[in-house]
């Protein structure tokens, strides 16, 4: 049975594909413009750039004063907001369903009349660096994950994080930022969703209107370094104030359209997702770890390249970070052994489905399948297959992608080791 | 591009109720998914646990997932997983919720588990002593993140000698005092007591619902379960406290003072004022100042705790270790001209007709509409009130929202709590009032 309401796809003239659901439970709508922008079209020196570009787009147009934008939306009974990730930078307004055409006004507006000033570039350029502190300086794993990234990737910009270097980040000039804009926010760039309470033919049209005057531009040259195969475990050490040991591991998985994600995913949901899991079962449970999560993502986050599935542990107070590592090892090991038990199996795909089925009850989670496979995947199809791919996944799949991706010389490992205020001083400031 | 004035009447969810041996039960129907959400509230929480014990109506709570007398905590677990359904159970201020999500096909399953959990709770000692064990390594953890200590450390001041003294989760002090014999024998004094409710939402008939909740649970404990009231403290001017974490960049910042209940008649005046000082985001004066035009912050929001009894007002930030004082000084300046001058008809305008049009995104998803309904029942606001929100709010004027900053806003004496390297902006804070500082 398909719980997701039938697509209608319509092209513009200057690239731009349009998607329309028509839902009409409530009178609410999610309108989504979804561009083909992020930390990988980036390249060193400009890191952050696709994420600082977002706060940009809410710095006005000649029509539209700077953060008018939100507070125009909002007094239309409506919410917005936007994210930016490795592979897309996403806008979107969920709001009352007669005001569609208000949106598509104001998010054309902003596609084909931004305007990009000294003025709203400096204080957004600290807002951003605010966010760094508060996302990763200042969070307690923030700066491990960075560096598990940059050492995990060697070549491929998902070496750097979304929010990028500090450095960069004090860095980028308003001339990079406006060539970023001519190059990225194109019409053939981007791919806008409505979901909700509307018929698609009115979509179309407005879109035609508001979208369509907009020219295409050309699209920017790829810049994606393959990612070489990974021949070794790579390690490292992160010294910083902290209660607790920890570490962060990460395995080289394929990217979004591949068909061994489906075993992968089971493979994460059997290691920690439930209080049956194994990591929940033997190492949360008896207080040897404060947390210990396997995490890939899931539909429609996957990696648009390939992507990492990350494996992490908190140690508990007293209980030593490398037996806590070694044993989580062994019990990954075990699954690169041994067939998943036909119950087990079953349990997984029970509860991936069940997650799946959870996440659809939202207009705004139905848009953000769409426009992220047509942006990640090239194709909004891939939405419609997601339940019937985890039903026949047999234990054996499941086996095969444990042994294949799961192995110690495809593994990054970067572990959290506190230290004394003095120690963490002398390390150098944390940026 | 001024907002039109008329936004289309949205129409409530049909909410069927029913009171079966002595239980409310409510039940809103939705199909489209084959999903249900299952929710059975006791009328007490955290305000109702013993000095020195905070965590006992908590840890009390999940004790009731980790065994029954005809099933193991593993067993729990693997039925729930293998159901695809999701369960918590957790105390909350005022109240105490037990939660299972999960497929319609399961309904059944689901409130037999919920029915076993309830009434046959096993308490196992080494299921205790885990949970024990976890919960403190888990506050442990907790001390590295700034955030929660900040919220904490201004709570815990705000709230001194109430029964809102303490985290929902407890202390380290208290947690490793709390033994398991007390935890059952708290549990067994107010099995299911008179107030308890249920709230069931999702692909579900009304009748069938009543029917099965008749046949497998009645209140079980008399007498309503519920903390004192307690006054508000005298005003003490400005007092500052310092969390001192020289590792910092930035600090977190509280401010703020006691607020009111929701069933205060100027709820609906406070939502509209409290949108357009903190709550509306961009909409809002404290983002537009201190982050739009100052670049201080990349986030700053006011907002009001909702509890039976009065909860927390507060100005909730961020900001680089250099700017501390004055992201703190701009923002009470803020609150200040905001309690002066109040908020001008377009402000007013834009206020309400965000709060009425976005008001049926509030019920998307069926824990959003189980929210909803068991806040009404749980705050005594009644069911009404979900459907009266939006035209109370249309009726509140510049006036109402003048009147409400005035006797709801205090800065001339309030908390500020501030986590961060305390040396770098202590004697600035000192000109204003006391300033303690603490590890």
């Amino acid at each position: 049975m398909n719980f997701f309401p039938e697509i209608s796809a319509h092209r513009l003239a200057n690239g731009l594909l349009v998607l329309a659901a028509e839902i009409h439970s409530l009178p609410i709508l999610s309108h989504q413009v979804h561009f083909a922008a992020g930390s990988r079209y980036e390249k060193p020196g400009i890191t952050g750039i696709s994420h600082l570009f977002e706060h940009l787009m809410f710095k006005g147009t000649r029509r539209v004063k700077p953060e008018e934008f939100a507070r125009i939306i909002q007094a239309h009974g409506g919410t917005l907001n936007a994210f930016t990730t490795t592979d897309n930078t996403s806008y979107y307004e969920n709001l009352p369903a007669e005001k569609l055409e208000l949106a598509m006004d104001l998010e054309a507006d902003r596609l084909a009349n931004l305007q990009l000033t000294s003025e709203t570039l400096e204080p957004e350029r600290e807002v951003v660096r605010s966010e760094r502190k508060l996302r990763s300086v200042n969070s307690p794993f923030g700066l491990l994950i960075e560096q598990l990234s940059a050492l995990a990737y060697e070549q491929h910009p998902y070496r750097w994080p979304v929010i990028g270097w500090d450095a960069d980040l004090k860095t980028l000039t308003l001339e990079d930022c406006r060539e970023y804009y001519r190059t990225h926010y194109a019409p053939n760039n981007a791919v806008v969703v409505v979901v909700g309470d509307v018929a698609a033919e009115d979509v179309f049209r407005l879109a035609e209107k508001y979208y369509g005057p907009i020219p295409a531009q050309t699209a920017p040259p790829p810049t994606i370094t393959p990612e070489k195969p990974q021949r070794g475990e790579k390690r490292a050490v992160y010294k910083k104030v902290s209660q607790v040991a920890a570490f962060f591991a990460a395995f080289h998985i394929p990217g979004i359209a591949h068909p061994d994600l489906i075993p992968l995913q089971i493979l994460c949901t059997v290691l920690s997702s439930g209080r049956s899991s194994i990591f929940f079962q033997k190492f949360e449970k008896p207080g040897k770890a404060v947390e210990a999560q396997a995490e890939m993502g899931s539909p429609p986050f996957f990696f648009m390249d390939p992507g990492l599935l990350q494996i992490y542990a908190i140690a508990s107070p007293g209980f030593p970070l490398e037996k806590l590592e070694r044993e989580i090892w062994d019990e990954v090991e075990a699954l690169r052994r041994d067939a998943l038990p036909a119950e087990i199996l079953l349990k997984a795909k029970k509860q991936v489905r069940s997650a799946f089925l959870q996440s659809l009850q939202t207009h705004f989670f139905k848009g953000l399948l769409a426009g992220l496979y047509q942006v990640r995947a090239g194709d909004y199809r891939h939405l419609y297959q997601i339940l019937s791919r985890y039903e026949p996944v047999t234990a054996d799949e499941v086996l095969q992608a444990a042994g294949k991706y799961l192995r110690p010389e495809n593994r990054t490992v970067v572990s959290l080791q506190p230290v004394s205020q003095a120690e963490h001083d002398e390390l150098g400031e944390i940026e | 591009m001024n907002p039109k004035p008329a936004t289309p009447p949205f129409t409530l969810p049909p909410i069927f109720s029913a009171v079966r041996n002595g239980m409310k039960i409510y039940v809103v129907p939705r199909a489209g998914l084959p999903l249900v959400s299952l929710h059975l509230i006791f009328p007490y929480g955290a305000e109702t646990d013993p000095p020195g014990k905070a965590g006992l109506t908590d840890l009390a709570a999940e004790m009731l997932t980790l065994g029954t007398r005809q099933r193991s905590a593993a067993q729990i677990a693997s039925e729930v997983d293998g159901l695809g359904a999701s369960l918590s159970a957790h105390a909350g201020w005022d109240a105490t919720a037990l939660h299972l999500q999960g497929l319609k096909e399961d309904l059944g399953r689901l409130l037999e588990l919920l029915r076993e959990m309830v009434v046959e709770p096993s308490f196992p000692e080494e299921e205790f002593s885990q949970l024990q064990q976890r919960r403190v390594a888990a506050l442990v953890q907790q001390k590295d993140e700034s955030q929660i200590v900040a919220g904490e450390r201004f709570e815990e001041i705000l709230f001194r000698g109430t029964p809102y003294d303490h985290p929902v989760y407890g202390t380290l002090k208290t947690v490793p005092l709390i033994s398991r014999d007390e935890v059952q024998d708290f549990y067994r004094r107010r099995s299911l007591p008179e107030g308890s409710f249920w709230v069931l939402v999702g692909d579900v008939d009304p009748d069938d619902c009543f029917r099965r909740l008749e046949a497998h649970f009645s209140i079980l404990t008399p007498g309503p379960i519920q903390a004192s009231p307690f006054n508000p403290a005298p005003p003490q001017g400005i007092r500052t406290f310092l969390v001192d974490r020289p590792d910092l960049t930035q600090s977190q910042i509280r401010l703020g003072h006691l607020g009111f209940p929701p069933v205060h008649p100027d709820f609906y005046a406070f939502e509209v004022m409290n949108y357009i000082l903190g709550g509306g985001g961009f909409s809002s004066r404290l983002m537009q100042r201190i982050r739009v035009e100052l670049g201080l912050t990349y986030g700053i929001r006011s907002s009001l705790d909702l509890r039976r009894q009065a909860g927390p007002f507060a100005v909730a930030t961020f900001t680089p270790t250099a700017t501390t004082f004055g992201c703190v000084a701009e923002s009470l300046s803020i609150l200040k001209s905001f309690r002066a001058q109040g908020a001008s008809k377009i402000e007013r305008d834009e206020a309400v007709q965000f709060l009425r049009g976005s008001y049926p995104l509030k019920f998307e998803t069926l824990s959003q509409v189980a929210q909803r309904v068991l806040q009404t029942e749980i705050y005594g606001l009644g069911i009404d009130f979900l459907r009266d929100y939006p035209e109370k709010i249309e009726a509140t004027g510049e006036a109402d929202i003048l009147r409400c900053a005035q006797t709801h806003l205090d800065p001339e004496n309030l908390i500020i709590v501030i986590v961060g390297r305390a040396e770098a902006f202590r004697r600035d804070f000192e000109r204003w009032g006391p300033v303690e500082v603490s590890k």
